[in-house]
């Protein structure tokens, strides 16, 4: 239960708001690089944290995020003609570069001036990895580069995906952090999914469906620890990591690639999930890429030319009964990412927290939402730079592991929630 | 509401019938989601708090004088030396708060209406305590918590002798947590 001040506290995320003020302090995914493969391609619209936006990639190879509205008469720039190292709007020709300074106006005379005072808000976008990444906070205040694993080994090893997620972010990233569920919702996809099936530690998940938690404070977050029964004498640990304000890592099953997420809002009811699939030590395989393409593990298959998933509440998630009395899925939608999101959106847009009945599996949520609270409010009255900013709290992995049944994961397992350069995740 | 026509199995079409709001995709709506049924659910009426240690008493006893549901609150009446053959009988419990009357019921007596036990610790908690509470708790099939407040290094000993009798713990800095964690479970 959380009182519905806290929830609107954590849910706003527009200008002015002080969950908005916190996300405009990180480097936050803005897009895919791909959605903007070449110079003076298409424009893309953007809307983050309830600001719209245009993107644009101009003939230099510079990426722009600037307002979406030309500052003449409000037109949308995303109808605009991107030559010459700048986006023209259509509508009188107004010309900007990728800092929305505004650098061509055709109706004033040559040598005027008046251009040069006409600047729209622009936020930097730089690639890193499979993604764009911008800022949206005070320039003044721009944090070093962010520094995620994923984002970071060679381009072979990594992939990305995106899709709409029809919700406000803080629901659909509680489900990152939340444990439990996957013995139950993502239970069918532990035995066939390509990107899951074949683990040793498949069969522990299965075997205990009533995990231990614990849940400990990170420099950048949490990690939450979800602890079955493995052989007599030990246990099978899945360590959850979560940076903040909205980055977690699903534990690794066996040698298959490494997974996890990104919730970022786009407004608030609505947000955009990355989820990205990297292996730290070796490319991927060509099957593995193709499972990603087709949706598998964590990715979501897309109505092509969109990031809408083709299941979607339009159409009930095209949800199949037969499939889930068989017990081939549990909810009886397919795939890891719909199984979450269908589960997600139907509480509503804004999931309302004062009505919840939490237990006390949910620990990590409730520590998760009392971190973003306290970090938000610290930001707000002593202006302190909230946890996760850090490149370093960035270095991260999670891990799957067994223990004595006496270890700590916290102390043991120290090293493998580190990122190790030339060393592959720790997992079973 | 919107107007559906579906394709019968002949070619033909099938008859038109009106989807409400509630039955499709927008049910999903922050219009639609205004009907959810707005009545108080009862849920958790037996939350049992103790603490294992000095400080940690301390600590539940400033939390106690918050107002909360029906959640009571312990400290440790006496310490408990080893987990002998007094069992469950070997912990009795001092009330704190509201429930402050002198009065020093046994672990058994306060476990007859928990659906959860929380401990809270510290450093130098009461390791017997832990795992006599514990046992009692999973006969009874009460769900556990343990709330360990220092910093890791200093309470590890701690979270290791409640790991076991604890299905869920969570090691903080902070006394607030307990507040967040029992007001989230509607202690």
């Amino acid at each position: 239960m959380l009182r519905a001040e806290i929830n609107e506290l954590l849910t706003q995320t527009g200008p002015g708001t002080p969950m908005g003020e916190m996300f405009r302090q990180y480097w936050l995914p803005a897009m895919l690089a791909e959605e903007l493969p070449d110079d003076d391609c298409p424009p893309v619209r953007v809307k983050l944290l309830s600001e719209r936006m245009v993107a644009f990639r101009d003939s230099d190879g510079r990426y722009g995020l600037i307002d979406e509205f030309c500052a003449h008469r409000g037109a949308s720039l995303w109808f605009g003609r991107n030559e010459g190292s700048g986006l023209r709007c259509p509508y009188h020709g107004w010309k900007y570069d990728v800092t929305g300074q505004a650098i061509e106006v055709p109706s004033e005379p040559d040598n005027s001036t008046f251009c040069s005072h006409v600047k729209l808000t622009s936020y930097p976008l730089i690639k890193i990895g499979d993604l764009l990444w911008t800022y949206m906070g005070d320039p003044e205040k721009q944090p070093p580069l962010p520094e995620y694993e994923f984002a970071t080994v060679p381009a072979d090893q990594t992939y990305t995906s995106k899709r709409w997620q029809e919700c406000n972010w803080l629901q659909a990233f509680e489900g990152g952090i939340d444990s439990s569920h996957v013995s139950f919702l993502h239970s069918g996809g532990l035995k066939t999914d390509p990107l899951f099936k074949g683990a040793k530690g498949n069969q522990y998940n299965m075997d205990d469906l009533k995990p231990y938690f614990e849940v400990a404070d990170a420099e950048g977050g949490l990690f939450v620890g979800a602890r079955r029964n493995a052989e007599a004498d030990t246990y099978y640990w899945r360590i959850t990591p979560w940076v903040m304000p909205c980055f977690t890592m699903v534990p690794p099953r066996g040698d298959h690639p490494v997974h996890g997420h990104f919730w970022i809002p786009i407004d608030d009811e609505n947000c955009w999930t990355y989820s990205f699939d990297y292996h730290p030590v070796r490319p991927l395989s060509g099957d593995e890429v193709q499972a990603m393409r087709d949706g598998h593990g964590v990715h979501s298959a897309n109505i092509p030319g969109t990031f809408r998933p083709m299941a979607n509440k339009d159409n009930d998630y095209l949800i199949d009964r037969e499939a889930q009395r068989r017990g081939d899925t549990y909810s009886g939608v397919k795939g890891i990412a719909m199984q979450d999101a269908s589960l997600q959106e139907s509480m509503g847009p804004i999931v309302d927290r004062s009505k919840e009945m939490l237990v006390s599996a949910d620990t990590g949520i409730i520590k998760a939402r009392q971190k973003l609270k306290k970090a938000i409010e610290a930001l707000r009255d002593k202006g302190i730079t909230p946890p996760g900013v850090d490149p370093a709290h960035h270095r991260v992995r999670s891990a799957a592991v067994v223990l004595p049944r006496d270890a700590s994961f916290v102390e043991a397992c120290r090293d493998d929630l580190s990122v190790r350069e030339g060393v592959r995740q720790s997992s079973v | 509401m919107t107007e559906f026509r579906g394709e019968r199995s002949d070619g033909g079409i099938a008859s038109s019938r009106p989807i409400l709001g509630s039955s499709c995709a927008r049910a999903t709506t922050a219009a639609e989601m205004r009907y959810r049924i707005d009545r108080p659910i009862r849920g958790r009426w037996g939350a049992r708090i103790i603490a294992l240690d000095p400080d940690a008493g301390e600590i539940v006893a400033r939390i106690a004088e918050n107002p909360w549901g029906s959640a009571r609150f312990y400290t440790l009446a006496a310490s408990v030396a080893e987990v002998g053959d007094g069992g469950s009988e070997s912990v009795t419990l001092r009330p704190v708060g509201a429930a402050a009357n002198g009065h020093r019921p046994s672990l058994l007596d306060e476990l007859d209406e928990a659906d959860i036990v929380v401990m809270v610790a510290t450093t130098g908690t009461d390791h017997a305590a832990a795992t006599i509470i514990g046992a009692a708790c999973t006969v009874r099939a009460i769900m556990t918590a343990g709330l360990v407040i220092g910093e890791y290094v200093e309470v590890a000993e701690t979270v290791a002798a409640i790991r076991p009798h604890a299905r869920v713990i969570m090691v903080s800095g902070d006394e607030h947590d307990v507040i967040d964690v029992l007001t989230a479970l509607r202690a």
